[in-house]
């Protein structure tokens, strides 16, 4: 295959940083080939693909060695402008990356600051919107799209330009899963179909061993291995040394091999998974299976509640229809739903953002829309999406102490309690930093520190794993985990079905404002048709659990690979 | 720690291609320092009539854009968002060209206040400026039969920022502005914030009062007013300086060249 890009030991500092963020990089990026770059945060992922269309050094500065082409093109020789050509590129939040006031405008903005010719704007709008499926959406506002839309017109302005390389940069983090399928599913499309070559960077591992043709591992600014996602993802050992998730289906047929179960090859796609557990169904025997049964609670009194809840926008949209809902002391409830399920409004009344159209929100027995806002704060915290829209304080223990000083708290007691909170959550060393200096993970637990200060009884973790690699999604779900142990009743909104099993009781469905499924999460997740008719992907894990009930003839209704190793006899 | 990478790799000379930058400061600032600029522009703070109407918040915040973002991206970025927050917001508007002036005048005189060789007779030229805007001014009101004594007071602000900006006071503050001490940046945001919008005051007041030509009557409820504006001006550069600026560093965003932070 002929080479399109190629780096030559590249290496690269920022300005005023003495680590190299990039150390002796060589890499080629083939034509018409699809590679996924995976890596914990800090890897230099990004570094790597902002030098392919030259932003990395010529807007940030710092020092450079080695070499970058692009389409033959050195990319320090060549402006920013002249590789866009040659080089699209599309970022995580598809919210930061429009800004035109309709769709056929974002597409035409990168090619009229190229001086393209207008007839030639004008012909590139269908073709590219048709390649991303989105004809007919050409005078909408952005603003109107779905997340999904939303990222696939960021492609389609991206392709406009005709790109040779498509860079996406973790394009489908910030998405929902159906807006994740229909991202990856165009990218494959537009590789397959038009041979745009691309390079992907996501932590969805089990996508990226399906649609990707080659994969590199990218640690601490070092190439570590490259090779087919079978090379890459059924080495486990080696990914689990650098915080990497492998698929759950790699993953469980490692567990298997490691109980001394024959594995000829680990499978890495769901397809090859299948196919081996038939397999290995043949060959090996099958267990029966005891599984842990959920802790039963005090049902008679709920904590917090909602009769028959209604909410109607202004704009006339019915977000929650009729809701009625018990959640009891000390539960750790999952709430999952597509975009639009009704979520956030639901979250939102418990908060007293909202007030309900019909119905009642009661807390503790108490109407919420009684409470003041303090009383509320000491009732319920909230950590949200993105935790930096939730620091405004100039050092952590400022962040921490806010709330505090604003229920009237004495200086004593706000520094006993600030330290304690900083404690639980490892932060105490990092008290007088500025907020914005630390880890994203860390960040979201400087919210949960100011959260916990407050005591509250229920925690609500609204898509807490966002934008956080495999670690950093354990590490923040590790803390509501204690949070429960302490005997506080944990909410966690999330997509990232495979994050839950190990941490939640119970599974709320929500779907077009009402409550689909509500029940054990063990019951809930294998509610596959259901889960799947409303556009959530059960784990891989709960699929192949599935397909051995099946095969086997017994009930098999595991949630993790080592639930689905234990499965095995050796 | 890992030790020090010693790269195999050819060292490249870096060269901004892209264009995308107005004096070392990348474009994207001043239209995002702009935008800021413009939606400052929308809440009033004058406690008083003034000088005939109210002043935009976003005055506190001219300094600060040129020690952010250089004197000519800073006054770029000002400049433009005040002539946006003109047509968007004429209750805080003033006379729009007088009012665009100050903006691009407070925050040149800003960027200009350097540490190190570069440009470092800059402040010179501008001096020149601010001492015939003085003296314009001043001249006109004796002319106006306003009494020495009273112009002495009425222009506290202008002659005690033009001193500051005259005096090694002005390289001080930018020293201490760059400093990792906050409470040093502090004083250098709140001092320089006082000396930059006193001399961009300046600018403006010589043709101002050239237009009205206020009696001493006028001055008289002038003497307490004006300074505590100029405090107040001081004091929200200062609540907003000192977050943006170790924010900035914490985050460790792309520094223009020219900014002293």
């Amino acid at each position: 295959m002929n080479i399109l890009a190629s780096l030559d030991k590249v290496s690269y500092f920022y300005p005023n940083s003495t680590e190299a963020v990039l150390k002796d990089i060589s890499l080629e990026i083939y034509q018409g080939e699809f590679l996924g770059i995976i890596g914990p945060t800090g890897a230099g992922k990004t570094t790597l693909c902002l030098t392919l269309n030259g932003i990395v050094p010529q807007f940030y500065g710092g020092r450079f060695f080695g070499y970058v082409t692009v389409a033959g093109l050195d990319t320090l020789k060549h402006p920013v402008s002249h590789l866009a050509r040659y080089v699209g590129a599309v970022f995580e939040d598809p919210e930061t990356q429009l800004i035109g006031t309709s769709v056929e405008n974002e597409i035409a903005f990168a090619l009229e600051n190229l001086c393209v010719e207008r007839e030639e704007i004008l012909a590139r709008i269908p073709s590219v919107l048709e390649a991303v499926r989105l004809e007919g959406t050409e005078k909408k506002h952005p603003q109107e799209l779905s997340g999904g839309q939303k990222q696939r017109l960021a492609i389609a302005a991206a392709l406009a330009l005709q790109p040779s390389l498509l860079i996406l940069d973790e394009p489908t983090s910030q998405l929902d899963p159906i807006g994740s399928q229909e991202v990856f599913a165009t990218v494959k499309e537009l590789n397959e179909a038009l041979g745009v070559t691309i390079v992907m960077v996501s932590h969805a591992a089990e996508e990226m061993a399906d649609f990707s043709d080659r994969i590199a591992l990218l640690s601490q600014g070092e190439i570590i291995a490259q090779g087919t996602p079978q090379d890459i993802y059924a080495d486990i050992e080696c990914l689990a040394t650098h915080n990497l998730r492998p698929p759950q289906v790699a993953q469980s047929f490692f567990y298997l091999q490691q109980k001394g179960i024959k594995i000829p090859q680990i499978p890495v796609t769901l397809h090859e998974g299948l196919q081996s557990l038939r397999s290995l169904q043949e060959t090996t025997t099958v267990a029966n299976l005891d599984l842990p049964q959920t802790n039963s609670r005090d049902r008679q009194i709920p904590l917090l509640s909602t009769q028959n809840l209604t909410h109607i926008y202004e704009d006339g949209t019915k977000a929650l229809q009729g809701i009625s809902l018990n959640i009891y002391e000390g539960e750790y409830l999952l709430i999952i739903g597509q975009n639009g399920a009704g979520k956030s409004t639901l979250v939102k009344h418990f908060l007293n953002l909202l007030q309900p159209t019909q119905g009642t929100v009661k807390i503790r027995q108490k109407d919420s829309q009684t409470l003041s806002v303090s009383e509320l704060a000491h009732f319920i915290g909230y950590v949200g999406q993105n935790p930096d829209n939730q620091i405004f304080s100039m050092t952590v223990e400022e962040e921490v102490a806010f709330a505090l000083e604003n229920v009237g708290y004495d200086r004593k007691r706000i520094d006993k309690k600030v330290t304690q909170s900083l404690q639980e959550m490892g932060l105490l060393e990092h008290r007088d930093a500025h907020p914005l200096s630390l880890p994203k993970g860390d960040r979201a637990r400087i919210i949960i520190a100011a959260i916990l200060a407050m005591e509250p009884d229920i925690i609500i973790f609204d898509e807490p794993t966002i934008g956080q690699d495999y670690q950093g999604s354990r590490a923040i779900l590790e803390v509501s985990r204690q949070l429960h142990q302490r005997g506080k009743t944990v909410i966690v909104i999330t997509h990232h079905l495979y994050l839950m099993p190990d941490y939640a009781e119970r599974a709320i469905v929500m779907g077009q404002g009402t409550i689909l499924l509500d029940g054990p999460i063990r019951d809930v997740y294998h509610q596959t048709d259901l889960l799947e008719s409303t556009y959530l992907t059960p784990p891989q894990a709960v699929l192949l659990a599935q397909e051995l009930s099946q095969l086997s003839q017994q009930q098999y209704p595991v949630l993790t690979p080592v639930e689905l190793a234990e499965c095995f006899v050796p | 720690m890992s030790p020090p990478l010693n790269p195999q790799g050819e060292a490249r000379e870096i060269k901004t291609l892209g264009s995308a930058s107005l004096d070392g400061t990348p474009l994207d600032y001043i239209v995002v320092m702009a935008a800021v600029v413009a939606v400052l522009a929308f809440i009033p703070f004058s406690i008083t009539i003034g000088s005939g109407g109210v002043f935009p918040l976003s005055q506190g915040i001219f300094p600060l854009l040129g020690w952010l973002l250089g004197p000519i991206g800073g006054a770029a970025a000002s400049g433009i968002g005040t002539l946006i927050g003109v047509f968007l917001a004429p209750h805080t508007a003033g006379i729009p060209p007088i009012s665009i002036l100050g903006a691009v005048m407070g925050s040149f005189a800003a960027g200009s206040m350097v540490i190190g060789k570069r440009r470092r007779n800059w402040w010179f030229g501008l001096t020149i400026i601010f001492a015939i805007a003085f003296f314009v001014y001043t001249r006109r009101a004796f002319n106006n039969g306003v009494s020495v004594p009273i112009i002495a007071l009425g222009s506290f602000i202008d002659w005690s920022a033009l001193l500051l900006f005259i005096l090694p006071t002005r390289t001080l503050f930018a020293r201490w502005i760059n400093r990792q001490d906050l409470r040093l940046v502090g004083l250098g945001i709140f001092f320089g914030s006082w000396m930059i919008t006193g001399v961009s005051h300046l600018t403006q007041i010589a043709i101002t009062y050239a237009m009205f030509n206020w009696p001493e009557e006028t001055w008289l409820f002038l003497i307490p007013i004006m300074p505590l504006e100029n405090l107040v001006r001081s004091i929200v550069g200062t609540f907003i300086g000192i977050r943006v600026i170790s924010g900035l560093r914490a985050i460790g965003l792309m520094k223009p060249t020219e900014a002293i932070y």
